[in-house]
């Protein structure tokens, strides 16, 4: 057994033992928990991952005259700036407002550039008040001239998190990053051994107040991150999947820009690479086998992020060893799978704080309150319009198409019914391909007379069970009007139209 | 070598690619294909004792024949080695060197863009 305040006095002497996460997991291997425990004071851990819930305080000063800021823009990006009369936050996942940029170069790319000590341009609108009369300013400002930058990050550090993959027919393109049809990837996102909140999964030593690396200059935690949860199922001691969260506050005056990254991800958004790095101090036994955990016994669930629903399916369980390898065998196929979280910067992360704590530089802390370890779960956000399914759409009559109709007659029941979509079936009502009127006036004009030369065989389908919010989606991003309703066994059901859908928005 | 053979609609029903194959010592991977009856482009890897002779056979045949050196460039300053790109890659042209840096392989790269786009750094470049 040994305390905190043991362990900082040994630091001061320059007598610690510390060693990263990865170190520790080798040692306890190596020479067994009771020497290890004994020998070694503090073990380091290290992320570094896209954290969209993340962000900064920043407070400009005053103008002459004075200005309430009610808008506020940083290069483009909107900050939110309802809060008293020259502070702001700026949120990373703000996309700019300038359209052409729009994604590219988001909040999370601005605090980037402030830590750089980038100068950048501040617009501010206001309405004037006796107090505060300018309405409207636009200057150049800096990390050097704001009285204040203050990361705080409202969710980082996620204890663990779902791995990623998509087996429906189409590229996605996700917060974990592009995901290729037919299960043709996987990409997973927490460092295994080496993340914070896998090496203490009870807080027993991470709570209220512990000292930490965040972004290569001094942090706290601030309290338990949102999203918060406690009664999770665990393997090893570890949740298997998202469970606790932290709330991270640092000087972003103190940062290094190596340890923090503005990106995009593609077609989904701007989101901030954040470095953060938690030591453990090993004041017994317990803490030393907990923070001994090797990849091979973290186990991670691969979701299917085909299904854009709250609960998406689980395709299988793994862990963070097989993940690491870059292959992983999905329903006999080797997938080949990404990390996205910088594996080389967390031990890097992990290797910084334990150099800053062998030159005597960061001492630990113990939590001046702990995080709540049961009672808490996430809650669903319950709408007061629940969403409608394909298949409470109003169904017209069916009417169908067969592969071996003359051109004419699938132009005659189109006129008579004025529809502009059919979909052509098999004996079975089996779904064979798609016509639109277009495609006749097509046929027409070449001369064709098969209804299998125009039709369209590759057909965009809607479920019946799917939230008609997501064919929604589908239509605009595949810029098709209608799509046919299928079922399970791939048996024509209806159409469902664009006009149907703007019907329905429109509450019709 | 890698080269763009450019397929006019007059061709494309020439069974020039397996004639290629049965008359030249040459080892041949077809790498990127597009060709419809209005003709189209290939982008094939080939090299072998006979490949100069097959390339003037190429010629001879009405395809257009250009070599390309795509260069795949990852700017070290922006890449944080995250990885996003590595199972995007269908050749296996990207992969972790054994202290996780994210390595991008020249020579195996066939320029298909899908790391370029989907890297949240914008990091990785490939250029003609």
């Amino acid at each position: 057994m040994k305390t905190v305040e043991e362990i900082n006095q040994r630091i001061k002497d320059g007598d610690a033992v510390v060693v990263t996460a990865a170190e520790m997991t080798r040692l306890v291997k190596e020479n067994g928990l009771k020497e290890t425990a004994k020998e070694v004071d503090v073990v380091t851990t290290g992320t570094f991952g896209a954290m969209c819930s993340s962000g900064a305080f920043l407070n400009f000063g005053h103008s002459d005259p004075p200005i309430k800021m009610s808008r506020t823009y940083l290069n483009g990006v909107e900050a939110y700036s309802g809060i008293a009369a020259v502070d702001a936050y700026l949120g990373a996942t703000q996309p700019n407002r300038n359209p052409d940029v729009g994604l590219e170069h988001g909040g999370a790319h601005v605090i980037e550039d402030l830590i750089r000590g980038d100068e950048m341009e501040l617009v501010a609108e206001a309405y004037g008040t006796d107090c505060y009369p300018l309405t409207e300013i636009k200057t150049q400002i800096s990390l050097d001239s704001v009285n204040q930058a203050i990361m705080v990050n409202p969710r980082n550090c996620y204890q663990n998190y779902a791995a990623a993959t998509n087996s429906t027919d189409e590229t996605l393109y996700t917060y974990m990053g592009t995901l290729l049809p037919k299960m043709g990837n996987v990409s997973y996102s927490s460092a295994g051994e080496l993340s914070p909140l896998l090496n203490d999964p009870y807080f027993q030593t991470i709570g209220n107040g512990t000292r930490i690396f965040l972004c290569g200059a001094e942090g706290y935690v601030i309290g338990e991150g949102t999203q918060y949860a406690t009664d999770v199922e665990r393997k090893n001691g570890v949740p298997v999947s998202t469970a606790g969260t932290l709330m991270l506050k640092g000087d972003m005056k103190d940062m290094d820009p190596d340890y923090v990254r503005g990106a995009t991800m593609p077609k989904y958004g701007p989101t901030l690479y954040v470095g953060a790095g938690i030591p453990i101090p090993i004041l017994n036994e317990e803490l030393a086998s907990r923070t001994a955990i090797s990849d091979e016994e973290i186990a991670c669930q691969i979701i299917d992020y085909g299904i854009p629903r709250r609960s998406r399916p689980m395709v299988m369980e793994t862990n963070y060893h097989e993940l690491k390898k870059g292959v992983i065998e999905l329903d006999g196929v080797e997938v080949p799978t990404s990390p996205l979280s910088s594996q080389k910067k967390a031990i890097k992360i992990a290797e910084e704080l334990k150099n800053w704590i062998d030159q005597g530089e960061f001492f630990l802390t113990q939590p001046i309150k702990k995080l709540p370890t049961k009672g808490r779960t996430v809650k669903p956000l319950e709408i007061q319009r629940p969403s409608i399914l394909v298949k409470d759409l109003k169904s017209e009559v069916l009417i169908l198409a067969r592969p071996t109709d003359d051109i004419s007659e699938v132009a005659r029941k189109m006129v008579q019914n004025s529809i502009n979509h059919l979909p052509v079936v098999d004996e079975n009502n089996k779904l064979l391909g798609i016509v639109t009127s277009w495609d006749i006036a097509n046929a027409v004009a070449h001369g064709k007379r098969k209804l299998t030369d125009v039709m369209t065989k590759k057909v965009i389908i809607a479920r019946e069970e799917e939230p008609v919010d997501v064919i929604a989606r589908r239509i605009d991003k595949n810029k098709i009007s209608g799509l046919p309703i299928i079922d399970k066994d791939n048996t024509v059901k209806g159409m469902v139209t664009a006009e149907d859908i703007s019907r329905l928005m429109g509450g019709d | 070598m890698k080269a763009w053979l450019n397929f006019s609609p007059s061709i494309v029903n020439k069974t020039i690619i397996s004639d290629l194959i049965k008359n030249f010592d040459i080892h041949f991977n077809i790498l990127r294909a597009d060709i419809t009856p209005k003709g189209g482009k290939m982008l094939i890897e080939m090299g072998g004792n006979q490949s100069e002779e097959a390339i003037k056979f190429l010629e001879k045949e009405g395809i257009q024949l250009t070599p390309i050196k795509k260069v795949v460039k990852k700017d070290e300053d922006k890449c944080i080695d995250c990885g996003a790109c590595m199972s995007l890659c269908p050749v296996k042209a990207i992969c972790p060197a054994d202290d996780w840096t994210v390595d991008v392989d020249d020579k195996l790269c066939i320029g298909c863009g899908f790391c370029t786009f989907s890297c949240p750094t914008r990091a990785i470049k490939v250029t003609e």
